[in-house]
């Protein structure tokens, strides 16, 4: 399939970048549309490489991107983009002695919100959004990691960006947080394109319309949650043993072996499979080649 | 393989830009460049104004300048505008590290990556820096402006000229534009340190400079000023030197600003820019190391030379006071300890006395007289060498313009008094050597009236005992006279150099036996010495005789340690002569 670059939202086709000599994104094509895509893939796997360039914050080797509609390498196009961007770093630091609020308003400052009354009431939106309100005159040094997170995230959402770059957002959230994240993200008004790179394969069929796997760098799978969880219906079941042909057991609650695997035994029970079994598959296989 | 997003693309094939409203920017906001750097520079005054390094800045330059401008001497305008600098310079060290540290915060709190996503550049964040450095405008100001009422505390002397302030101000906001550029290249905060520690040496160590160039940095160089006798029209050049200052802070300000320049136009410009301010830097530091014009320091070495030709006098009693017309509010203080000492004499002396000021300038010194051929230097110096206070005087006291200290200081007061009371009782006030040159000064050995020249003093100024205290066994110094060793007192202000000349020698007798009068009733005392006034100035009344009369016995000197003089073989030691009628 060919992206026209023109027509989505997010688009890329032939992105590569590397590391020395690691290639991290390798010929990637792209077409993203409004709503949430979930980024999938191992540690190493190009995500965070992929969400720096859709953030603008690093450049391809090769390859074409464009952006709600614009070409990062213009650079009024690229700032253009900016004003529109929310990002969220896989490892973001904070000015520790900057309190939760003043922090959020130097940023809604650098996102060009320099009226008083709307950056006022901007910081305060998000800081609802994000729970924080209680925490906004404490200094970040004083935070948990998981407020931290929800500080980075809240500044993310200031400015309301049509296109949401969050690399591992929920990453030090515990279960409730997560739950409010993901109650957060489908509620956000203007239906913005939101990019999310996680661990959790459960988020993923939570909340996101559209699922990418990268793997080695490369694009393996994109499509629907449900479709990726499609790709490993007949290969899950579950058994009293261990069954050596599996790619992956292990053990239940319950005491039972449930099993990943090309081949199932005859007889066995076969499970409905999930969004993490689809994926393990995929891995699974991207690995024996 | 390609990914694909669940919905259809949007209808269309043209080519989008910044005008396309399929994704529209939600918030609508459209801020100038100009107005995101005024509200970044607003957070950033903000923040440097609460920086913690600034206030300790602001502290510590303040104790500086209590220390050096207002404490020490009776501050003089024409020098503390630039001693207010000492403080200045602290404070613009500060705000250098603060400077710094806020330049390189993102980088140093790992936030470069997300502010690189954001549509204010890293130019942005430089230029509202830059304009952030108004942040460190209170505490320069509250500085000055603390110093200054210190200053008028005091009793200042002359009036305060705006230039050298302003450019304090200056100085500070260079070194905060320094401090940007160091911390746009450098995050590390040892970075502001070490270039305020590279800053720090040539402004401190200035005053050891020997050449002109000591009025590039005029913060800690012109010592002289202080002794000038009154303002040095013009020098040095505080309105070039805020000009160089000006020039310095625009040049740091394009440096950094230069390190985040991507545009090779934008560059360019910045290169352009620097130049000019490197000129304007050039010329301003020229203007500063032009010699001092010929014809004032000529007037200035006829005022020290010949004091009388600009000197106001005024007479009260027996006393003429004779100021440089700047240091004419000096004229209370001075008078306070000499009538003290004239209202305790049975009866007044029958010649006058002349306190006059005179000033040591030091026409030798290149910093002063560079850029002046060798003969007429040599001419001027020879001219002040004839100034009055190095010869000896029975009818004269000379102080030194500028060194009088700020009030309260009751080591000069006794100085003075006790000077004024050597004159009362005949005992020469200048003995005729200038300080320090090692002429001997006369001795008054067993002589009634020194002691009572000492009780005058002690009586004027009310000086506590505990400061005049001796020193103790073991600490005691002698002078020899005729061979012998005589214990000697150091009284308090004797080092201090507020005359131009001691007086006589002291003796820890005639202390001892003052000491001992201190202790009767004044009324008691006063009765003897008017019983017999014209007895105790004489040179031959002893003190035994005194303090027989007094009905006190006579207090024993400690011994010194071998006080059977130098040893055999040792250099001879000069002796000290007698003072006589």
């Amino acid at each position: 399939m060919t992206v026209n670059l023109h027509t989505s939202a997010v688009s890329a086709a032939g992105l590569s970048r590397s590391y020395g000599a690691t290639r991290a994104l390798d010929r990637v094509d792209l077409a993203l549309e409004p709503g949430i895509t979930g980024l999938l893939g191992p540690n190493g796997a190009g995500k965070t490489t992929l969400l720096s360039v859709l953030a603008t914050v690093s450049e391809p080797d090769a390859g074409d991107v464009t952006l709600l509609g614009l070409d990062p390498r213009d650079p009024a196009q690229r700032v253009e983009i900016r004003r529109r961007l929310g990002y969220l770093p896989q490892e973001l630091g904070f000015h520790r002695h900057f309190t939760v609020a003043a922090f959020l308003d130097y940023v809604a400052i650098l996102k060009e919100i320099t009226g008083r009354r709307e950056r006022a009431a901007e910081v305060a939106r998000v800081l609802a959004a994000t729970g924080l309100e209680s925490y906004a005159r404490r200094r970040i040094r004083t935070l948990s990691g998981g407020m931290r997170q929800r500080t980075g995230i809240a500044q993310a959402l200031l400015g309301q960006p049509g296109l949401l770059v969050l690399d591992e957002p929920t990453a030090g959230l515990d279960p409730e947080q997560r739950l409010r994240f993901r109650e957060l993200l489908s509620s956000l008004p203007g239906d913005p394109v939101i990019v999310l790179s996680t661990h959790q394969a459960d988020d993923i069929a939570a909340i996101c319309a559209h699922v990418v796997v990268l793997l080695q760098g490369q694009v393996r799978f994109a499509g629907a949650p449900a479709e990726l969880a499609a790709t490993a219906a007949g290969k899950v079941w579950t058994a009293d043993g261990r069954y050596g042909r599996a790619h992956l057991s292990w053990r239940g609650s319950d005491g039972r072996w449930r099993h990943i695997g090309d081949h199932p035994p005859e007889g066995v029970e076969l499970d409905r499979p999930t969004v993490e079994d689809g994926y393990l598959l995929l891995s699974h296989a991207a690995g024996s080649r | 393989m390609t990914a694909a997003g669940p919905r259809p693309a949007a209808a269309g094939t043209g080519a989008a830009g910044p005008d396309d409203d399929r994704w529209p920017d939600p918030a609508r906001r459209r801020s100038t460049a100009a107005g995101t750097v005024a509200s970044l520079a607003r957070v950033e005054a903000g923040l440097l104004t609460r920086s913690v390094v600034v206030l300790a800045g602001l502290v510590a330059g303040g104790a500086m300048v209590y220390h050096f401008a207002i404490a020490p001497t009776r501050p003089a305008w024409w020098a503390a505008t630039w001693q207010i600098g000492y403080g200045q310079q602290i404070l613009a060290l500060a705000v250098l590290v603060a400077a710094q540290l806020a330049a390189g915060r993102a980088r140093r709190d790992k936030l470069s990556e997300l502010y690189r996503s954001f549509p204010a550049t890293a130019r942005t964040r430089v230029a509202a820096q830059l304009l952030g450095l108004a942040g460190a405008l209170p505490a320069s100001l509250v500085l000055v402006g603390g110093a200054a009422i210190g200053l008028e505390l005091s009793g200042v002397l002359g009036r305060p000229g705006y230039a050298a302030p302003a450019a304090g101000v200056l100085l500070v906001i260079a070194a905060g534009a320094i401090g940007i550029a160091v911390g746009t290249r450098f995050a590390h905060p040892l970075a502001g340190v070490l270039a305020a520690v590279a800053l720090l040496v040539p402004f401190s160590q200035s005053n050891r400079f020997t050449d002109p160039f000591i009025w590039l940095f005029p913060w800690v160089a012109p010592d002289q000023l202080g002794w000038v006798p009154g303002q040095l029209a013009g020098y040095p050049p505080a309105a070039a030197h805020a000009v160089m200052l000006a020039a310095a802070a625009g040049l740091a300000g394009l440096v950094a600003l230069a390190l985040t320049a991507g545009r090779r136009r934008f560059r360019l410009g910045l290169a352009v820019a620097a130049a000019a301010a490197l000129a304007v830097a050039g010329v301003a530091g020229a203007v500063q190391l032009r010699p001092i014009p010929a014809a004032d320091l000529a007037r200035l070495a006829a005022e020290v030379a010949d004091p009388a030709s600009v000197q106001h006098c005024t007479t009260t009693g027996p006393v003429r006071y004779c100021l440089y017309p700047a240091f004419r509010a000096e004229l209370p203080a001075l008078q306070a300890p000499v009538r003290g000492v004239l209202a305790r004499l049975p009866q007044p002396p029958a010649r006058l006395l002349t306190i006059r000021q005179a000033a040591q300038v030091d026409f030798t010194d290149p910093v002063l007289t560079h850029g002046h051929p060798a003969a007429l230097r040599a001419r001027w110096a020879r001219e002040v060498a004839r100034a009055p206070g190095s010869a000896s005087s029975s009818s004269a006291i000379y102080l030194i313009a500028g060194r009088w200290p700020a009030s309260g200081a009751g080591a000069a007061r006794f100085s003075l008094a006790l000077a004024a009371a050597e004159w009362a009782v005949g005992l020469p006030p200048t003995a005729g050597a200038v300080y320090g040159d090692g002429r001997a000064q006369c001795v008054p050995l067993n002589q009634a009236r020194e002691a009572v020249a000492i009780w005058l003093a002690i009586r004027a100024t009310g000086a506590p005992a505990s400061e005049l205290a001796p020193a103790g066994p073991g600490r005691q110094s002698a002078v020899y006279v005729g061979g012998t060793p005589v214990v000697i007192w150091n009284y308090p202000g004797e080092g201090a150099s507020y005359l131009t000349s001691l007086g006589p020698q002291p003796t820890q007798a005639g202390y001892l036996l003052a000491e001992a009068m201190t202790q009767l009733p004044a009324r008691r005392v006063s009765r003897v010495l008017d019983g017999a006034w014209s007895t105790w100035l004489n040179d031959r009344t002893s003190q035994a005789r005194l303090a027989a009369a007094l009905g006190i016995p006579l207090p024993r000197v400690p011994a010194l340690p071998g006080e059977a003089g130098p040893p055999p073989g040792a250099n001879p030691v000069p002796s000290s002569p007698v003072c006589g009628p």
